[in-house]
């Protein structure tokens, strides 16, 4: 019995090193990152044109971030509108959102890390300015087309250094 | 969905960036009955969206046989990966690099900087890499560059502009070396930053005859700019927006390769150069 003791102590730990990912196996919705409608956060009168269940991710058309003005109007207006934190702090905050069949957006979700990618909750200062300018947005364009327009889920990802944007991606 | 929309949807990356299946029997050959099992578990994959739930419980339930088996992490990451959740992505990778450092460092390192532009990750990714190889470390996950190439990239971006362009130069001087369709274009970038403009032009006309975008068009017109040569400067400008406009140029369908131009770019400095 003895002689197998370390196994069992390895297979234990193994088992509670993956309980994580067999516990979460419940938790999985229909997508990876699907976002359900929540009362407290999103209107009421933000509509999908083909329901929940068909929500699209951006980059499933093939042609990328699609925005009137391209990427680099996004990168100014966060340019010529953010203003610089002095909180010093660093790390990525991203903001995901679906842009529905009209071009409209809602359902904005907000995640952010250090630079060692550990979770983290930047200074309110800076990511209610970042939502704020997000929410802004409007000229996410119709994907595939007007004639086929889908919902989509688009995400924008801050590199945050010092309280600066110093990169926007994807 | 109609049968255009169901024609993009598999043609799109999500459909062709799954990675390979490993081949399950090659487990049985060096004795890993585990590894076997998960690996015929995993199989189960086939035909189910990387973010669908039924592709991650059957990674789940691959993992349930053998924790050891880090395709199914680098797999599961995927969907975490293409939807900006770094968080969870960058756990999954973590313990894929913990148990099969080899197969999953070059991954990772790629991924945080084209993801995440996480430069310094990347190259101690990279460098990690280079450190247990002997030989060549591969190209990034989409193809487009060799991971050397990324690490000086990575450099580049982090200020160290000298030592990117050694790294590209002696990658460039490997026997058997496969250029990337970007490598030349990035180089030329380089040397005209630091002023060396007929290395510049040098480069960027390689890029021209391999692969001409308007982005090689565009730092070819910058050089011009800089050596004095108006006609130049603007010919090459409007060579570059009309490539540009033709849909010629640097493409990424996750994110935005690096040293990429827009079209306002081309167009800002065409008012500029007419306005000297």
């Amino acid at each position: 019995m003895l002689k197998f003791l370390p196994h069992i102590i390895i297979l234990f730990l193994v088992a509670c090193s993956t309980e994580k990912s067999t516990s979460s196996r419940q938790e999985y919705l229909r997508w990876v990152g699907d976002i359900e409608y929540t009362p407290e956060f999103d209107k009421p009168d933000f509509e999908l044109c083909h329901g929940d269940s068909s929500v699209n991710q951006y980059f499933n058309f093939g042609q990328g971030l699609q925005y009137e003005g391209e990427k680099r109007a996004i990168l100014e207006k966060f340019e010529n509108e953010y203003r610089p934190v002095k909180s010093g702090e660093s790390g990525l905050v991203r903001i995901r959102f679906i842009v529905n069949c009209k071009g409209e957006t809602d359902r904005f979700r907000i995640i952010a890390m250090d630079n060692e990618y550990k979770e983290k909750e930047f200074d309110s200062r800076i990511t209610n300015q970042l939502l704020h300018l997000t929410k802004q947005l409007n000229g996410w364009r119709i994907l595939p087309n007007i004639q086929e327009a889908r919902d989509y889920y688009q995400y924008l990802i801050f590199k945050i250094e010092n309280g600066n944007i110093v990169e926007i991606l994807p | 969905m109609n049968l255009r929309l169901l024609y993009i949807v598999l043609l799109s990356p999500i459909a062709s960036e799954i990675y390979g299946q490993p081949n399950c029997n090659a487990f049985l050959y060096t004795g890993d009955t585990l590894k076997y099992e998960a690996c015929k578990i995993s199989e189960g994959v086939k035909g189910h969206y990387q973010f669908s739930k039924a592709f991650q419980e059957i990674l789940d339930d691959a993992l349930l046989k053998d924790p050891s088996y880090d395709y199914a992490y680098r797999e599961k990451s995927v969907a975490y990966l293409k939807s900006g959740d770094f968080l969870t992505w960058k756990k999954l990778m973590d313990q894929a690099v913990e148990v099969n450092p080899i197969e999953n460092l070059g991954y990772r390192g790629w991924c945080r900087y084209q993801f995440f532009r996480d430069y310094k990750g990347a190259i101690e990714d990279i460098e990690r890499l280079g450190a247990l190889i002997n030989g060549d470390i591969g190209t990034s996950a989409n193809g487009d560059y060799h991971l050397e190439i990324a690490r000086a990239i990575c450099y580049k971006a982090l200020g160290k502009k000298l030592k990117a362009i050694e790294i590209i130069e002696t990658q460039f001087s490997e026997e058997d070396y496969f250029f990337g369709k970007y490598d030349y274009l990035h180089l030329g970038i380089l040397y005209l930053e630091i002023g060396e403009y007929e290395k510049a032009l040098g480069s960027l006309r390689i890029q021209e005859k391999e692969n001409d975008l308007a982005e090689n068009h565009f730092y070819l017109a910058l050089v011009h700019k800089d050596l004095g040569n108006q006609s130049e400067y603007i010919d090459h400008l409007v060579k570059a927006r009309e490539l540009y406009v033709e849909g010629r140029m640097m493409s990424d369908p996750y994110t935005h390769p690096y040293d990429k131009v827009y079209l306002a770019d081309i167009e800002t400095e065409l008012k500029t150069a007419y306005n000297k």
